[in-house]
């Protein structure tokens, strides 16, 4: 539509304030992690001038980041020492991607590629997985766990999160392979190569920005993910979606403590989402919508 | 060429699926289908505090499910926050999709700025939310306050007819730009060419969104409502963190009722049957839904 220059100013001013109303909280949040703890139970509420201070990040990392001191690692130890848990979120998520892309990539190359009978609801059996509703996966697998030893463990955590991030692996893949033409397989079936020969060397190689993409969205889903690691962790290992409800003690929350492991937690995210623009919402929907 | 091809018997080309799926049917069956059979064999069977094991009680857990007030509020609050949460994501994701979806200079950052809130763990959003809608301190009780909307006496997540609208409110936030991302990617791969015609016939804005547009964009508006409705059917972070169903039952979802029930009540099989009750609602309705307007994956 042919709009005038009034028009695409006001247009441009009206996107504009929608967008900055959804940044707005992450802004606020953000800002709580380098707020001294009296400006942050201030009222009025300060948004934009306020006192800063390194203190959070300092309880929740054990490192000092002092000007005068210079970057110190402190001993770390105090209730509020989240590092192990980041360590815990960030091997959980790793292993539970890479897992996860291993065999939807095989799954996706022969739903893709091969045509068989019942093909159709084998598909539509996969999506059905994503329906379950995750507590009714969680309460049986809690006492299949506790049976198998497998609570609280990093195989239970990892195990879990790939299964609940197959679909999504399964049916991506599958759409991005959709896209290199079969042409390239049949050519080279003719010649003699075997399927496995053309996957390793043709198609995969071809695939390699779909695969990172979907790669990208398994791990944010692991790094995200609070029911399981709530349900199948007790003391062993945690991540920080389920830790950050433990700020909430008696005595008060820490809030700035919550907004500097919150912030820590959600800036790795915001990197990786930005290098997937491209495929985004074709992940999102399950590579059903192309962009 | 091609013809040498299809005449090779299927064996000798290796192009027998099976080994390619193998690895991806085990983890379904051990980690999907063995844990529904589970499921069901626990929700015929209870905890015996007495016995400290698990005893057979028949049909005992569904009966009572259906004869459990609280169940069918949870059942309500479900619908009711689904219904809600998927009709105010869908007109409002679809107003700034049309508002964003430009050419123009910086839009394309505006779009990249909208995936932010995509990526926040839902249990730190609920956090968030705590924190701005707190009592005392919160800077969406303070707006609201000083606007004159909301007295002191009534906290928002400490009320039972408002603690829903301030968990529904954190959703919206993070979940709104999930339909704008997608209804943008479908308004952009829609054809030129009616839009022109109509333009040339003096169609005005409401009647090309009204009859082009929406009937165009049908199959995108689909996959979104039955993804997203989905997980809110099954939502559990954000009541979790944010109310724990309070107060009262107010913000009892199915999920934290049948989480609550095995872990915090120890009625294991009641809890089981609990989250096969919810399964089986949203099994048959995504089904229907899929059927009915023909979502093809």
């Amino acid at each position: 539509m042919v709009l005038s220059r009034t028009q695409r100013l006001l247009r441009a001013f009206a996107a504009w304030a929608v967008v900055m109303l959804f940044v707005f909280p992450i802004y606020y949040w953000v800002t709580l992690s380098i707020k001294l703890d009296r400006e942050i139970f201030s009222i009025p509420p300060k948004v934009f001038s306020f006192e800063t201070s390194a203190k959070s990040y300092e309880e929740v990392f054990g490192i000092s980041l002092g000007f005068e001191e210079g970057l110190a690692v402190l001993p770390g130890g105090g209730d509020f020492y989240m590092t192990p848990r980041l360590w815990d979120s960030i091997v959980i998520a790793v292993c539970s991607t890479v897992l996860a892309i291993v065999i939807a990539t095989l799954a996706a190359y022969a739903l893709s590629r091969m045509r068989f009978r019942g093909q159709h609801h084998f598909v539509f059996w996969i999506l059905s997985t994503r329906m379950m509703p995750p507590v009714a996966v969680a309460i049986p697998m809690f006492f299949i766990y506790r049976d198998f030893g497998l609570l609280d463990t990093y195989q239970g955590v990892i195990l879990i999160h790939a299964l609940m991030n197959m679909p999504l692996a399964v049916l991506l893949l599958k759409s991005f392979f959709d896209d290199i033409p079969k042409e390239i397989d049949e050519a080279a079936l003719i010649d003699g190569a075997s399927r496995f020969l053309i996957f390793r060397k043709l198609v995969l190689p071809m695939a390699v920005g779909g695969i990172a993409a979907t790669a990208v969205l398994c791990f944010i889903f692991s790094w995200t993910e609070f029911l399981f690691v709530l349900t199948l962790t007790q003391t062993g290992l945690k991540t920080v979606p389920v830790v950050s409800s433990t700020f909430v003690t008696s005595t008060g929350t820490a809030w700035g403590n919550m907004a500097a492991l919150g912030t820590a937690a959600i800036l790795p995210a915001f990197v990786f989402i930005l290098l997937v623009q491209k495929n985004l919402v074709r992940g999102l929907t399950l590579g059903s919508v192309k962009q | 060429m091609v013809t040498r091809a299809l005449r090779a018997p299927r064996f000798m080309v290796s192009d027998h699926p099976l080994p390619w799926l193998l690895p991806l049917i085990v983890i379904l069956v051990v980690f999907a289908v063995y844990p529904l059979f589970y499921n069901i064999y626990l929700s015929f069977h209870e905890f015996a505090p007495r016995k400290r094991e698990i005893v057979p009680v028949g049909f005992d857990n569904w009966a009572q499910l259906f004869a459990d007030p609280r169940m069918w509020s949870a059942f309500y609050v479900t619908l009711f926050y689904t219904g809600v949460c998927l009709t105010i994501q869908l007109v409002l994701g679809m107003a700034i999709a049309l508002l964003i979806d430009s050419d123009d200079p910086g839009f394309g950052f505006l779009r990249g700025l909208l995936t932010l809130t995509l990526v926040i763990p839902p249990a730190i959003t609920g956090m968030m939310f705590l924190l701005m809608q707190d009592a005392q301190f919160g800077l969406i009780t303070w707006m609201l306050q000083s606007l004159g909307i909301l007295t002191q006496a009534t906290p928002i997540l400490a009320t039972p007819s408002l603690a829903l609208w301030g968990v529904i409110l954190a959703d919206v936030w993070q979940w709104t730009p999930f339909m704008v991302l997608i209804f943008v990617a479908g308004l952009r791969s829609l054809p030129r060419d009616p839009f022109e015609s109509a333009m040339i016939d003096g169609a005005n804005s409401w009647q090309i969104f009204r009859r082009i547009t929406l009937p165009m964009m049908g199959k995108v508006i689909a996959i979104a409502v039955l993804i997203r409705g989905i997980d809110l059917f099954r939502m559990f972070d954000y009541v979790f963190v944010m109310t724990s169903g309070g107060p009262g039952t107010s913000t009892y979802t199915l999920s934290l009722y049948a989480w609550q029930q095995t872990f915090s009540f120890i009625k294991w099989g009641y809890g089981a049957t609990l989250s096969l009750f919810a399964l089986i609602v949203i099994l048959v309705a995504a089904n229907l839904f899929v059927a009915i307007f023909k979502v093809r994956w």
